[in-house]
């Protein structure tokens, strides 16, 4: 039987995709359905929350931004 | 020689050694096991036992708390605006405004010519801005060096900052307030801000006033100021510790006479004299000279004082016994003493006979360097900083040849103490019977009355397991009066173990020399108390641009992992992580990418890893010769000489016990392939390995350091962390996402998704009991005699740490033992008798012989592969 | 490195470009037109052939005009020649076989500009000077500082809609700003937008971040244009309410070539000299109160039979070199009114244009005491320090982000920075043969704005558990031909499709038709 099922497609490099099918591992709630390396579906009512862990993820490995040295 | 100001040696008065011992359980000591997981960026570990006599243990303490006053006491100076700024700010008010929130300072108005003038001041933090291309740029600079701490040094505009520490090295090398507000006034675009002047002057108010100063082996406290004696006089303390009937008056000392040797001003006292006199006497035909020479801001501020007042100092003694109590004293009242060292006037310690070479000149910045140290005549205690390569070893050589007593040299490794040895002879004429070495190896002494001792921190603060020969040359080091003591890498020193150096051998003078003074802990300022202030610090980029330092091209390579690598990295315990990102095939790939062109290019490269695990994986994969804790003397000897002088030998994998004490100017580019967290220090550090490059005056010549950072991992966060410190002297880091090509190597290594694989599983494998236990080395030419009994011990010798941990000497034992290529060199080795470079020229290595023909066959079934 | 050009906004090329052929002729009626469109539209070789053409009294051959050109430069002459036919200078007859290929100059064209280059002839296209007594106290200097106020209140109405550090932007820009026409017109030009989420209620777009970043001259145009559009809108707009074909609207509307035949005229007047308002046409003199709220002409209150072009109308069709006057006119004037000068140390401070130095370690410095350009850094810069003339800041990944979240791209701030180099920053690169702009700070501000695409999302359905191949490749193939397909995998049998309804429906009839 034919299913649809209402979701947001994200689409982006492997490396984001994994991070992304690591934070569904804790409680898998994000997650629909992981198509390929590039691709997965995760719940529309999720999305803001995934990108926030997802950028919280992402900063750890960013450029840290010093603090001005002179700025007291 | 009897000792003069401290405490008699250790041991011949100590009361109760055995309690001592017991004493140290109860005093806060690095007792607690580390492991290497929460090693995160401590540089504090420290190399010290406990088995310590009381008397000594107390000694640190006090220094320590000393200490911990002198940089309470700094910190307390408040720099903000203060109300008068305030209500001036606040009258102009523009839209741009509240984009500074407090730091709108357009309110200062510009003088008529500000165009001559190159800085602006910002009034709350006291940083200054220094326009580089203003025509009094240079003037500025090295007035900004005396009384700021450079704090970004690109190439258009700098930025400094004033701190209590950097005003108190200024007023340390002879600046008085008034020079310094005049000055800055003068340099100003705008009228120096009210608060400027107020933080200036509170901060000087109380350094500077009081000297202690050693002449004719009498102790004399010394000031311009003959209220401040008073003061010091009316003092219940130190008033009766007075020598009755010693109070001098007598003119300020003045540079005079004394030439700093290998410059110009000595060349020319040499032309004159057509000898080299122990201590040349200035002829009045060189006063021109000397003016012309004296470029420096500082030194014409110095001239300028010649002309009006003559300066008088006023003076009491005190006596030997009672230098502590008085030094203690003064801090707690608030004026700090400086030491000077009057060694023309020392007439008890012997003199050494030592001279630079004739032919020896030293360069600009290394002069300057000097001349704040001997600005007045005296020798002035503190840090010189210099990049590596930029010649820090001769600067401390010409200090010793101009104070010409005995000298100790304090190095990190073994391997230093023979280079500086070597260096010693290289550049002066002293008689080798004069300079001996204190190692594990070798426990010589000068025969002569005085002398040169050079050796190692640890040898000379750990005292267990310590020899009955080591103790003796112990006693010897303790029981004398050095008239110099030179401090090598002060800023990888723990200051625990400085304050055991500093309060068990007397010296007069204390030198430290350092690349960086960064520390990821906190301790600079304690090093300002315990050696003295920073008296200089050079700019990389201007010696670069000179020539006296090779140019570097810095590039940061992003290596994507693989998914499978990336989905165990994010799984990964933070151990893990780091070897996973170590091992990441494509950075794997770079590397390879990297050294075949670099090779090609015929340049000389050194792979850096910090983890010995891929260090050995990379190494062996790619068929090429390393170095690490584990790797024998006689190896290390054969590998690196091969490095330097066979041409079938041109990249060296190192993990990071080559990051100092490391001269390779063979060595033209660098690759990192992992490293220690985000440590700006040994990024420096690392790349100072090829700052020296022989070939760095060639036309053209770059020499290259790469990061191969795995995207998408903290090692991206770690890598920019670790260039702040260079980015700020100016260097640019190229972020390169992609290397044209690299499909196209010969032999890629993990090309296939199957490498990969096996590459991940095993990788996992290796490596699941987690990291191997650490053997302690001292070096890279590390005192392997302890090796065996270390290993032995190995999980109780890791309760204390190490100093070649700290110096990044520490690296897992890998008993397996080294095979490919270092085997194949130490056969080499053993065929060609000593390990001579003609040996290793002459016949072509069957290694070599054998790798090459592995080679082929690799490259022939890859071949055959694809067709 | 290549430093991108700014997607340039509506250029008056654009504009005149879309123009019919009759247009031009009634342009080039005016000489000052067809000596401002010579002037400042066309390059260096087109005026080469344009001269060439000008007195000959027959059509040329095409193939003469290649004694003033290089072999080599063959591609410059087709574009030269490319340029004159689209703005209707040049007539080119068709290639033939029996004929080879004439050129010559369009009659009006030819005409008008003997006529400017001439002097001769009453024909008042370069405006009439008031023969009135002139006020001594409007010269040059005041003329320069009253069109830079008029103008910066133009620009920090845009760019003030920016919130400061997350308040409000500095406030109180002092006399309320533009004219309301003028924020009329930069709403309908799309430079701001109604915004409800700002405190001033508009905000700043992309469009209006690339008008940011121009030069005066350009931003001048920009604006002029959007003006000539609105007119010919409202006059079309007009036409059709009263049934009356455009063409033939009433002449108290201008129409825009009206518009811009006075605009060039303007072009063509001498700075600080007056003019005579009742010299000009109705629908010129309609036109006044506009360009007075531009700043381009100011006319006195106490005689209104005045008007001074300022130096923002007479430097409308200089040449590029000339452009930079308009900047430096600016400096001049900034110098006037606050003492504090950009400084340089040494150089003459008149003598540079720009102002901001990067260096590789993302510190920023900008020689300037002016709040608009401040305002301007302040979009992607992180502001630190404030001295007379100059500013420090640095560009940190957040600073970027948060400009790039107004719309503003990389390359339009790759492209202010380095248009807007300092001039020891121009010639340390010259010296040493390397950009302008650090490499590195480039490639940073690139991937910082990368980081931000790392995902794309969209909102839809997936589409799976198909019962066969055929019903998943119909119903897939149906999705992708009602363009709603986003994404699909023939493997896995499966598909992401934006929309749903149009779906369920033909999965519907097509079970039943089963």
């Amino acid at each position: 039987m034919v299913r649809a099922i209402r979701g947001v497609l994200i689409e982006c490099e492997p490396a984001i995709k994994s991070i992304i099918v690591h934070l569904d591992s804790i409680n898998h709630d994000f997650i629909i359905e992981d198509l390929d390396d590039h691709h997965l579906v995760v719940k529309e009512n999720m999305v803001q929350i995934l990108k926030q862990k997802l950028e919280d993820r992402l900063r750890e490995t960013y450029r840290p931004e010093e603090p001005l040295a002179d700025s007291d | 020689m009897p000792p003069k100001r401290k405490a008699p040696p250790v041991g011949a008065q100590a009361p109760a050694p055995k309690a001592g011992r017991t004493s140290a359980m109860s005093t806060s000591g690095p007792a607690t096991p580390r492991s290497l997981d929460d090693s995160n960026l401590s540089d504090a570990d420290e190399d010290l036992d406990d088995d310590i006599p009381e008397e000594q243990k107390k000694k640190e303490d006090l220094l320590s708390k000393e200490a911990d006053e002198f940089v309470r006491k700094f910190s307390a100076i408040k720099r903000g605006l203060n109300k008068q700024d305030d209500a001036e700010r606040l009258r102009h008010y523009d839209a741009a405004t509240p984009y500074f929130k407090k730091k709108d300072f357009s309110y200062l108005p510009l003088k008529p010519d500000h165009y001559n003038r190159p800085l602006w001041i910002d009034p709350n933090t006291q940083t200054i801005v220094l326009e580089r291309f203003n025509p009094l740029s240079e003037q500025a600079t090295d007035f900004l060096i005396t009384i700021a701490e450079p704090r970004s040094r690109p190439t258009f505009l700098h930025e400094y900052v004033m701190t209590t520490h950097s005003l108190y090295a200024a007023v340390s090398v002879g600046l008085r307030p008034k020079d310094i507000i005049n000055t800055l006034d003068r340099f100003l675009k705008t009228p120096l801000p009210a608060s400027t002047r107020e933080y200036i002057e509170t901060c000087t108010k109380s350094y500077g006033k009081v000297k202690l100063v050693l002449k004719n082996n009498k102790y004399y406290v010394e000031s311009v100021d003959a209220q401040m004696l008073q003061i010091l006089l009316n003092d219940p303390v130190i008033g009766k510790l007075r020598v009755q009937g010693t109070d001098t008056t007598s003119s300020a000392p003045k540079m005079g006479g004394l030439v700093i040797p290998g410059t110009q001003n000595a060349a020319g006292v040499r032309q004159a004299n057509l000898v080299d006199g122990p201590v040349a006497e200035k002829k009045p035909g060189d006063q021109d000279a000397a003016a012309a020479n004296e470029a420096d801001l500082f030194a014409n501020l110095n001239e300028e004082d010649d002309d009006d007042d003559k300066e008088n100092v006023h003076a009491f003694e005190i006596a030997d016994s009672s230098v502590e109590t008085v030094q203690k004293r003064c801090l707690d009242i608030g004026y700090p003493m400086l030491e000077e060292y009057d060694f023309r006037n020392d007439d008890i310690n012997p003199n050494l006979e030592i001279d630079l070479r004739p032919n020896t000149q030293i360069r600009p910045y290394q002069e300057k360097s000097l001349s704040k140290m001997f600005g007045n005549g005296r020798a002035k205690s503190g840090i010189i900083v210099l990049p590596c390569g930029a010649g820090k070893t001769l600067v401390g050589i010409t200090a010793a040849c101009t104070i010409k007593k005995g000298v100790i040299v304090l190095c990190t490794s073994s391997m230093s103490v023979v280079q500086w040895r070597q260096e010693f002879l290289k550049w002066s004429n002293i008689n080798p019977d004069d300079i001996a070495i204190f190692t594990a190896e070798s426990k010589n002494r000068f025969q002569g009355s005085t002398g040169i001792i050079v050796t190692t921190y640890s040898m000379v603060t750990n005292s267990r397991e310590r020899s009955h020969d080591s103790k003796k040359m112990m006693d010897f080091l303790r029981g004398r009066e050095w008239g110099l003591m030179l401090l090598d890498e002060v800023h990888v020193v723990p200051a625990e173990m400085f304050r055991r150096v500093i309060s068990s051998i007397k010296s007069h003078a204390k030198l430290g020399l350092t690349a960086t003074l960064l520390r990821e802990d906190d301790r600079i300022s304690h090093l300002n108390f315990l050696i003295g202030p920073k008296l200089y610090e050079a700019n990389w980029m201007e010696l670069s641009q000179q020539g006296h330092i090779a140019k570097v091209q810095c590039a940061e390579v992003w290596c994507p992992m693989p998914t499978e690598f990336y989905d165990e990295y994010l799984r990964a315990n933070a151990r893990m992580k780091r070897t996973l990102y170590a091992m990441n095939p494509r950075k794997f790939q770079a590397c390879q990418y990297l050294i075949n062109y670099h090779e090609a290019r015929g340049d000389k490269i050194i792979v850096f890893s910090d983890e010995l695990y891929s260090l050995k994986q990379y190494a062996l994969k790619l068929k090429k010769v390393f170095i690490y804790g584990g790797t024998s003397q006689a190896e290390r000897m054969q590998v690196l000489e091969n490095f330097q002088h066979n041409p079938e030998v041109n990249t060296l994998f190192l993990s990071k016990i080559g990051d100092t004490s490391l001269d390779l100017p063979e060595a033209t580019c660098l690759i990192q392939i992992s490293s220690h967290f985000g440590s700006r220090r040994q990024e420096a550090q690392r790349l100072g390995r090829i700052l020296r490059a022989k070939r760095r005056n060639d036309e053209g010549f770059n020499a290259f350091f790469y990061s191969l950072v795995s995207k998408d991992t903290q090692e991206m966060y770690y890598s920019s962390k670790r260039q702040a410190f260079l980015v700020d002297q100016g260097y640019a880091f190229k972020v390169i996402t992609h290397l044209a090509n690299i499909e196209q190597t010969p032999d890629l290594a993990f090309s296939t998704p199957q490498e990969v694989r096996e590459l991940l599983q095993r990788t996992l494998v290796d490596n699941e009991k987690g990291a191997e236990e650490d053997v302690e080395t001292d070096d890279l030419f590390g005192r392997t005699g302890r090796k065996k009994k270390a290993g032995a011990l190995s999980g109780v010798r890791r309760t204390a740490g190490m100093l070649s941990e700290l110096s990044g000497g520490q690296d897992m034992a890998y008993i397996e033992q080294n095979k490919a290529a270092n085997r194949a060199l130490k056969q080499q080795g053993a065929g060609g008798g000593k390990s001579s470079k003609a040996a290793a020229m002459a016949e072509k290595s069957s290694f070599f012989k054998k790798i090459e023909r592995e080679k082929e066959k690799s490259r022939a079934a890859a071949r055959a592969a694809r067709q | 490195m290549s430093i991108p050009a700014v997607p340039q906004s509506y250029q008056l090329s654009d504009y005149l470009e879309k123009l019919p052929g009759t247009t031009f002729r009634k342009l080039y009626q005016q000489p000052s037109s067809a000596f401002a469109i010579f002037r400042r539209m066309l390059p260096p070789l087109a005026k080469v052939f344009v001269q060439a053409l000008l007195y000959m009294p027959q059509p040329m051959l095409l193939s003469d005009l290649d004694v003033w050109v290089r072999p080599e430069a063959k591609m410059h002459r087709d574009r030269a020649l490319s340029i004159l036919r689209s703005l209707h200078i040049v007539q080119i007859t068709p290639p033939g076989k029996d004929r080879p290929q004439e050129v010559q100059l369009t009659t009006n064209f030819r005409n008008s500009l003997r006529l400017a280059l001439e002097g001769g002839a009453a024909h008042n296209s370069f405006g009439v000077p008031s023969s009135l007594p002139v006020d001594p106290r409007i010269d040059i200097a005041f003329l320069d500082n009253y069109a830079r106020k008029k103008w910066e209140d133009i620009l920090h109405y845009v760019v003030s809609s920016v919130p400061v550090h997350g308040d409000a932007g500095p406030g109180g820009m002092g006399g309320g700003g533009p004219k309301a026409s003028v924020k009329d017109l930069l709403l309908a030009g799309r430079l701001v937008e109604r915004r409800p989420d700002t405190k001033t209620g508009i905000g700043i777009t992309q469009a209006g971040f690339t008008f940011l970043l121009q030069e005066a001259n350009a931003q001048v145009w920009t604006l002029l244009l959007l003006w000539l559009e609105a007119a010919d809108q409202a006059k079309a707009a007009a036409a059709a309410a009263s049934g009356v074909d455009p063409k033939n609207a009433p002449p108290t509307k201008p129409d825009s070539i009206e518009m811009l035949s006075f605009l060039f005229m303007l072009a063509s007047l001498e700075l600080g000299r007056a003019y005579d308002t009742d010299a000009l046409s109705e629908t010129r003199r309609n036109m006044l109160p506009a360009l007075v709220d531009f700043g381009l002409i100011y006319i006195p209150r106490e005689d209104t039979r005045q008007y001074f072009p300022t130096r923002l109308a007479t430097t409308l069709t200089s040449s590029a070199s000339a452009l930079r006057s308009v900047s430096s006119g600016f400096t001049a004037a900034t110098n006037n009114t606050a003492n504090d000068a950009s400084s340089l140390g040494g150089a003459d401070p008149s003598a540079h244009k720009g102002s901001i130095i990067i260096e590789t370690n993302y510190r920023l410095y900008a020689y300037t005491s002016s709040p608009l350009q401040i305002a301007v850094l302040a979009l992607f810069t992180h502001l630190n320090m404030r001295f007379a003339g100059m500013v420090t800041g640095r560009l940190t990944r957040e600073s970027i982000r948060r400009a790039i979240s107004f719309g503003i791209t990389a390359d339009q701030i790759i492209s202010y920075l380095a248009s807007h180099a300092h001039e020891q920053m121009v010639r340390a690169a010259a010296a040493a043969g390397r950009p302008v702009l650090p490499p590195t700070v480039v490639d940073q501000i690139r991937l910082w704005q990368l980081e931000n695409e790392r995902m794309r999302t969209s909102p839809g359905f997936l589409f799976k558990d198909f019962e066969n191949v055929e019903e998943y490749m119909a119903l897939a193939g149906y999705a992708e031909e009602i363009g709603v397909l986003v994404w699909r995998s023939d493997r896995k049998r499966m598909f992401f499709a934006s929309k749903f309804e149009q779906l369920r429906d033909y999965l519907k009839s097509r079970k039943k038709e089963g």
